[in-house]
Order: structure tokens, then C-alpha cells, then sequence
């Protein structure tokens, strides 16, 4: 590697601190109160409920019901809307439909302090009341006040199904709508309201529970027992709608049949305690390399720097391409894992050029076929972990990511998993020990190359050479 | 520093050590029993904190009465975190606890013994068909990854007889697989998700240790192929890569040790039951790699050598 130059080093160096100063500050600007992220910083990770404490429930159909995949969606739908509604926001749920399954998992509210999660949950799993009422008054909480109050037009079993649907005008423009289907009695409630309605251009308001979602305008009375919402929705957005009122009329009650709660507190002292243990393993992990290895141990402390910033910055997602991960204990365990592989890399290189050079080589050449040598180890060592890592992802991962629809054929049997925090260990290790691939081989090389050309970096007892020959 | 130890002449001395070990790690099963975690075997876990006394049998018959007669038992411990003691109720039951009846038992709970300021920490639920098939898929996916890890071997180590080396591999994993059961069973944790990321990433450091050597085994096979008996390139590959080998384990099993320390004090239990067996197996993992994975696939390959030495004379002789 004859052609690095010595400023190659700094360059590298630099380069490393700058991204890692990124990655753990983010880059925000501030006006007032208002904050905006450009990139996210480490105080945008998001912690598994393990860290931070939650609730993780399935909830399942009862026994004798086999429900079909647009009832779960359905279901799914009024779940996600109660938890907006509770003010949690930062929930994930996805559906089994295999096993009728839903799986929702959110963290700790952190502004409550008497957050009470089991009536929470019990709150979810109801079944979702669907109401259109006449008018839109309400009282400055958002609560029904007045005529919406007192007069429900039609409620979720009047509906018989609810989909979207669209037009084209002429200009070939898409306008996306929900038609709803209505039961013979809800077809004549609906005609009496709506011709009584049209006649003042009144509005009827569509609620779930106590969430309004849409308020049109009554046009003309319907008594065709055919009506339709419009409004600024595009297709996905009247999709969602119709799903969720179609889960109005949903024809069972969702049972739990897993609920787990964590208490904060017992999370809050396992974060702490892991952020220091990591700082001392680091620590002690830079004194003993730079003894030991010297110059080599010294840049191998800068790349493994510059490994744990770039895994950090995958999981709070500093890369716009990459979506972010939750960051879960044994999320935390394959970080250091990875970290372990990081000095592996290190340890073998620097043990190969000391190799080298005792074997009378001199010190370019040392570096040169010290690196080339024990590339061969660390990528075999490497991808069959990241082979590991794409297996565990594929196994425990929401059914939609890349590497599940690549395992479909070994995990066939089984239903999306509850356990998203072995998930989150194979993420930080995949993306542990690819950066390693990068900092541990590649930017290692670069750095101790381009030192090896520095006057005072020539010995090669810097290197660990025993020998006391001249380059 | 440079090592000349005769691995090869001593194959039988650790072979003796890992069949002790591994017979240790499995009969314990028997002395000391499985403790396997709800996430896998279904039943509910509540844990509450208090402060003061709590009478056991009492609080007992309190959740009996509320859960409509389902048995229960408890244990009593502290909670480091907090300085409280703590009170942990467990119940198998062959349906999952239902929220309501959950609501029910802690605020049953909650008002009878609202002296002692008890409150809810922690509730775990798990119905038992959903254990077995989290247990099942985590068994597949190692099953899957021992497949991958052999296919692989086999293709970058062709030239020292791939298939066998990712056999002799595999069997390194098992080897550490177990030892690591055998510490969890013996120090009395449960058999739980952290119990999987331990394996996982053993199967991980152990491999790569394998690796490590094999490709040292590689590269000389080539080298010395002429000049140097079998014996003589193991023990040479397995003698250049110990410095390696020792500063990696004692570098990764340190770091292991501050995150147990740290964690020990802290009173951390999921991550102590998580660093503990993992320095175990870390520590498992670069034995087995050393001394017994490289003597054995030694041996297995000069038996094999002898197989297709009597079949190629067998052959000649029927020809001629």
C-alpha cells in the first residue's frame, strides 16, 4: 500500500470524530421550544420495553371464532386508533393471521406517572364502538356536546361493509372515497336522517369511540342504503378508514392470551448500568490493545470508536435509508459481540504483521502481507456471523421485512414472534460486524499505512517486531 | 511470543475433559432440574414490591380466593434496584390469565395489603402454545444456522476436506451449546430469551475461533504440504494462532466481566443471567476450538485418509 499518503491518517481520523460527534449529538437547530432534527442523534434511539419498561400483549379471537384476514385488519385498525387515542404513539403492532393473532408492544408513557397499563390494555381490546351522529359540536376537550351528543344516527352494526373505493374526473385524477353498505334498518335510519339533514346542508359526524375521523356534509337524503365519505384522503388513507369501520361491526371480542408489563423502574437501572459497563469494557479494551499492540493497538482503538458510532448511528436512524431499530438488553449484547469481533479483527492483524516482521520482512512489507494474510480469517469469520445475524433477523422479525420473506421457507409454520428482542440482537450484530468489514480492515489499513510513512512511526518495535532491524 | 505445544499428542487428555464436562452439564439436569421460563412453557409471573412484612401463606390464599381457586406459588426476594423486598407469584395455568382476571388480583392485592405500599413491577403472561412455538422456532433457527455454517465451511475450506471441518465445526458448537445449558441449569436460571442470545452468540465466538485456525491450517496445508506430516501443520497452525486466540478471549471475556461486575452490583439480574453464562461459553468456546475440535477432525481425517487408502488398494487389486 506504497501509494497512502501520510495525511491520509488525519484525514481518516477526522473523518471518524466528525462522524461520531454526529452521530451521538444528531444536528438539530432550535427556534423557541420548536425543534427541528435533521439528523437523529443517540437521544433519538428508541429503547425496548425491556429498557424502558411497556406492555407487550398478543391478543388472539376467542377459541370457537376463525377470523378472516379483513376482520384481523379490522381489529388491528381499532387497537392502533385507541392507542393514538391514549396518547401512545410509539407502539408497534402487526398481525399473525396464521394463528388470529395481534401483536402489540408499546413503551412506558413517560409524562404519566400512573399509567396504568393492565386497563390500558383491557381499553384495546374492546370492541370499538363505531357512531355517526348528527352534527359537529363539541366542547373544547374534542367530547361530543348537544345534538351529536344526543342523536347517533347509525352505530357499527348497521354498517354491512365498508371499502375504498374511487373516482375519476376528467381530467384523470384518482379521488379516493369509502363507499359503506348499509343493513336494511341502517338504510332507513340513514334515509330518515339524511333527508332531514339535506334539506339544511347538515353535517354528520363519523366517531370511533370518541375520536371524529370525518365530517361531511349531507349533500342529498340516501336511502338507497348506499353512502359514501369523501375528503382528502388518498388510497391508503380510505382504506384505513373503511378498515375501521368495518372493525365496528367486528363479530367477536379479542381475548389476551399474552401480556407482559414492565415496571420503568426496573428498566431505567439495567440502561444505567449497561451505559457504564460498556464505558469500562471500552476503556479497559483501548488500555490493553494499545499496550499490547502498541501503534496498531492504538489505531484499532480508533476504528473500534468509529465501529460503535456507526452501529449507534444504524439503530437511532441516522441513515435515511436504513430504518432504525429498537434497542432491547440483548440488543445491547450484540453490540458488544460485535465489538468482539471489531478486536478479533485487530488482534489478528497486528499479530500477522509482528509475524512478519520477525519473519525479516521489512516494514512496508510487514504491513502490506500482514493485512493481506489475515484478511482470509476475518471475512470468514465475519460473514458466517452476519449468516447468523440474517437468520435471527429473518426468524424473529415483523413478516414484512426482507430477510422473513427470505427465511419464509424454514419458518413457514410459525406466526410472527413476540420476541423482538432477539430481533434487535441480530440487527446490532449485523450492522456491528459489517462496520467492522469497514473500520476494522479497511480504515485500519489506511490509517496504519499511512503512519508507517511518518519518520518517527518507522520502528517497527512500534509494531511489536522484536527484532531490532532498520526498515 | 511463540508457543510449541503438542496438541496432538495430548488430544487424549481433552477429550477426557470435554466428555466430563459435557456428562456434567447434562446429568445435572437430573440433580438439579430444568427451570424452564414461562416465555417458553405458558403460565403468568407477577411480581410485586412492598415495604415491611407480608405474611406468605396469606398473601397466597389472597390471590387463590381472587383467581377463583388456581394454584399459586411465591417467593419472597429484594429488589436491588430499589432497596424494597419483593414478593413473586407465579401460576401455570393451560389458558393464559386473562386481563381482567389480572386487573382483578392486583387490585385485590393492591387494596388488602395497601400498608405495606405494594405495587405491581413487573406481569408476565404467556399462553403455553405460544411458549412451545417461540421455543420450537428459536430450535429451527439454530437447527438452520448449523446447516448454513456447514455449507459454508465446506466451500471456503475445501482444501482441507470442507465438509469434514464444518462437521468438526458443528460439533465445537454443540460441545459449547451444552456446557453453556449446563452452567444456566446448575446456577438455577431459567431456560429464557436471554438463555437464547447466550447461545446464539457462542455459536457465534466459537465458530469464529474454529475459523480462525482452520484458516491457519489452510494456508500452511499449502505451504508445507510436502514437507510436514498432518500432525505437525495442526499443531503448527493451532501454536501460531494462540496468541491470537488468548488475547481475544481474555480481551472479550474481560469486557464480559466488567458488564457482570457492573451488573452484579447494580443488581441487574436480566443482564447478569445474560454476562455470566456468557463468559462461560466464550471461555468454552476457545478450549473447544484449541483442543478439541482441531485434534478431532485430526483424527477423523486420518482415519477417513485410511478409509480411501484400503478402498483405492481394493480397487487396484480388482483391476489387476
Amino acid at each position: 500500500m506504497a501509494k497512502i499518503k501520510k495525511p491520509v491518517f488525519f484525514i481518516v481520523f477526522a473523518l471518524i470524530l466528525l462522524f461520531a460527534a454526529s452521530v451521538f449529538f444528531g444536528v438539530k437547530t432550535y427556534y423557541g421550544d420548536m425543534e427541528t432534527v435533521y439528523i437523529k442523534g443517540i437521544d433519538n434511539i428508541r429503547f425496548g420495553i425491556d429498557i424502558k419498561g411497556g406492555v407487550d400483549v398478543t391478543f388472539t379471537s376467542p377459541e370457537d371464532v376463525d377470523a378472516t384476514e379483513a376482520q384481523l385488519d379490522a381489529a388491528k385498525e381499532v387497537i392502533v386508533q385507541r392507542m393514538i387515542t391514549l396518547g401512545i404513539t410509539d407502539y408497534e403492532s402487526y398481525i399473525d393471521y396464521n394463528n388470529d393473532r395481534i401483536i402489540v408492544r408499546f413503551p412506558w408513557k413517560e409524562s404519566e406517572k400512573n399509567f396504568d397499563p393492565e386497563a390500558a390494555v383491557k381499553e384495546l381490546g374492546e370492541t370499538a364502538q363505531l357512531t355517526f351522529r348528527e352534527g359537529y359540536e363539541t366542547d373544547e376537550l374534542g367530547n361530543w356536546t348537544g345534538v351529536t351528543a344526543e342523536n347517533v344516527i347509525l352505530v357499527g352494526a348497521d354498517v354491512k361493509e365498508a371499502y375504498a373505493a374511487y373516482t375519476q374526473n376528467d381530467n384523470g385524477e384518482m379521488n379516493w372515497l369509502v363507499s359503506l353498505e348499509l343493513t336494511d334498518e341502517g338504510a332507513k335510519k340513514f334515509g330518515e336522517a339524511t333527508s332531514r339533514l339535506a334539506e339544511t346542508r347538515g353535517v354528520i359526524s363519523i366517531w370511533m369511540d370518541e375520536t371524529c375521523f370525518s365530517y361531511p356534509t349531507v349533500q342529498t337524503a340516501i336511502t338507497d342504503g348506499k353512502a359514501q365519505i369523501t375528503g382528502n384522503f388518498d388510497g391508503e388513507e380510505a382504506k384505513a378508514l373503511a378498515d375501521k369501520i368495518n372493525s365496528g361491526a367486528l363479530p367477536f371480542k379479542l381475548v389476551t392470551s399474552s401480556f407482559s408489563t414492565i415496571s420503568p423502574s426496573l428498566g431505567a437501572g439495567a440502561l444505567e448500568a449497561m451505559v457504564l459497563a460498556g464505558i469500562i469494557a471500552f476503556a479497559f479494551i483501548s488500555v490493553f490493545m494499545i499496550i499490547t499492540y502498541r501503534l496498531p493497538g492504538a489505531v484499532a482503538v480508533i476504528s473500534l470508536f468509529g465501529q460503535v458510532a456507526g452501529t449507534l448511528a444504524f439503530i437511532s436512524g441516522y441513515f435515511e435509508f436504513v430504518a432504525g431499530s429498537i434497542l432491547t438488553i440483548p440488543g445491547i449484547a450484540g453490540i458488544i459481540l460485535a465489538v468482539g469481533m471489531g478486536v478479533d479483527a485487530n488482534v489478528i492483524t497486528s499479530e500477522r504483521i509482528k509475524e512478519e516482521l520477525d519473519n525479516g520482512k521489512t516494514l512496508y512489507g510487514a504491513i502490506d502481507s500482514g493485512f493481506k494474510r489475515a484478511f482470509s480469517a476475518i471475512l470468514d469469520g465475519n460473514v458466517t456471523m452476519i449468516l447468523v445475524a440474517i437468520i435471527l433477523m429473518g426468524a424473529f422479525g415483523t413478516p414484512d421485512s426482507i430477510f422473513s420473506k427470505m427465511l419464509k421457507f424454514a419458518f413457514f409454520m410459525f406466526g410472527p414472534s413476540t420476541a423482538g428482542t432477539i430481533y434487535s440482537f441480530g440487527f446490532t450484530l449485523l450492522t456491528g460486524v459489517a462496520l467492522n468489514l469497514f473500520f476494522g480492515v479497511f480504515c485500519s489499513r489506511m490509517m496504519i499505512s499511512s503512519l508507517s510513512k511518518f519518520k518517527i512511526f518507522k520502528n517497527p518495535k512500534l509494531y511489536g517486531g522484536g527484532a531490532k532491524r532498520e526498515v | 511470543m511463540r508457543f510449541n505445544f503438542d496438541f496432538i499428542k495430548n488430544r487424549k487428555i481433552y477429550f477426557i475433559i470435554s466428555a466430563i464436562l459435557i456428562s456434567v452439564s447434562l446429568l445435572s439436569t437430573f440433580v438439579f432440574g430444568v427451570n424452564l421460563d414461562i416465555q417458553f412453557k405458558g403460565g403468568t409471573i407477577l411480581t410485586f414490591l412492598y415495604d415491611g412484612e407480608i405474611n406468605q401463606s396469606e398473601f397466597e390464599k389472597t390471590a387463590v380466593d381472587a383467581l377463583g381457586g388456581l394454584g399459586v406459588t411465591s417467593t419472597i426476594g429484594e429488589d436491588f434496584t430499589s432497596g424494597r423486598k419483593n414478593i413473586q407469584l407465579s401460576l401455570i395455568s393451560n389458558a393464559g390469565l386473562s386481563s381482567d382476571k389480572q386487573i382483578e388480583l392486583t387490585n385485590t392485592i393492591t387494596e388488602k395489603y395497601s400498608a405495606n405500599s405494594i405495587e405491581l413491577l413487573e406481569s408476565s403472561d404467556v399462553s403455553p402454545s405460544s411458549g412451545k412455538e417461540f421455543f420450537l422456532k428459536c430450535i429451527v433457527a439454530v437447527i438452520l444456522s448449523f446447516i448454513v455454517l456447514v455449507v459454508y465451511i465446506a466451500i471456503r475450506f475445501k482444501n482441507i476436506g470442507g465438509w469434514l471441518a464444518g462437521f468438526c465445526g458443528i460439533l465445537a458448537l454443540v460441545h459449547d451449546c451444552i456446557i453453556v445449558y449446563g452452567t444456566f441449569v446448575i446456577c438455577g436460571m431459567s431456560i429464557d430469551a436471554n438463555f437464547m442470545a447466550v447461545i446464539l452468540t457462542i455459536l457465534g465466538y466459537s465458530i469464529n475461533d474454529t475459523i480462525v485456525i482452520y484458516d491457519r491450517v489452510r494456508e500452511n496445508e499449502i505451504l508445507y504440504r510436502k514437507t510436514k506430516t498432518r500432525a505437525e501443520i495442526v499443531n503448527l497452525s493451532i501454536n501460531q494462532s494462540l496468541t491470537r486466540s488468548i488475547n481475544t478471549s481474555l480481551t472479550t471475556i474481560m469486557a464480559m466481566l466488567v458488564v457482570t461486575i457492573v451488573a452484579a452490583v447494580y443488581g441487574v439480574d436480566s443482564i447478569f443471567s445474560f454476562s455470566f453464562p456468557m463468559m462461560i461459553g466464550m471461555l468454552c468456546g476457545a478450549y473447544s476450538s484449541i483442543c478439541f475440535i482441531c485434534p478431532l477432525w485430526y483424527l477423523l481425517s486420518e482415519k477417513m485418509d485410511k478409509i480411501k487408502k484400503k478402498n483405492n488398494r481394493g480397487k487396484k487389486r480388482r483391476h489387476a
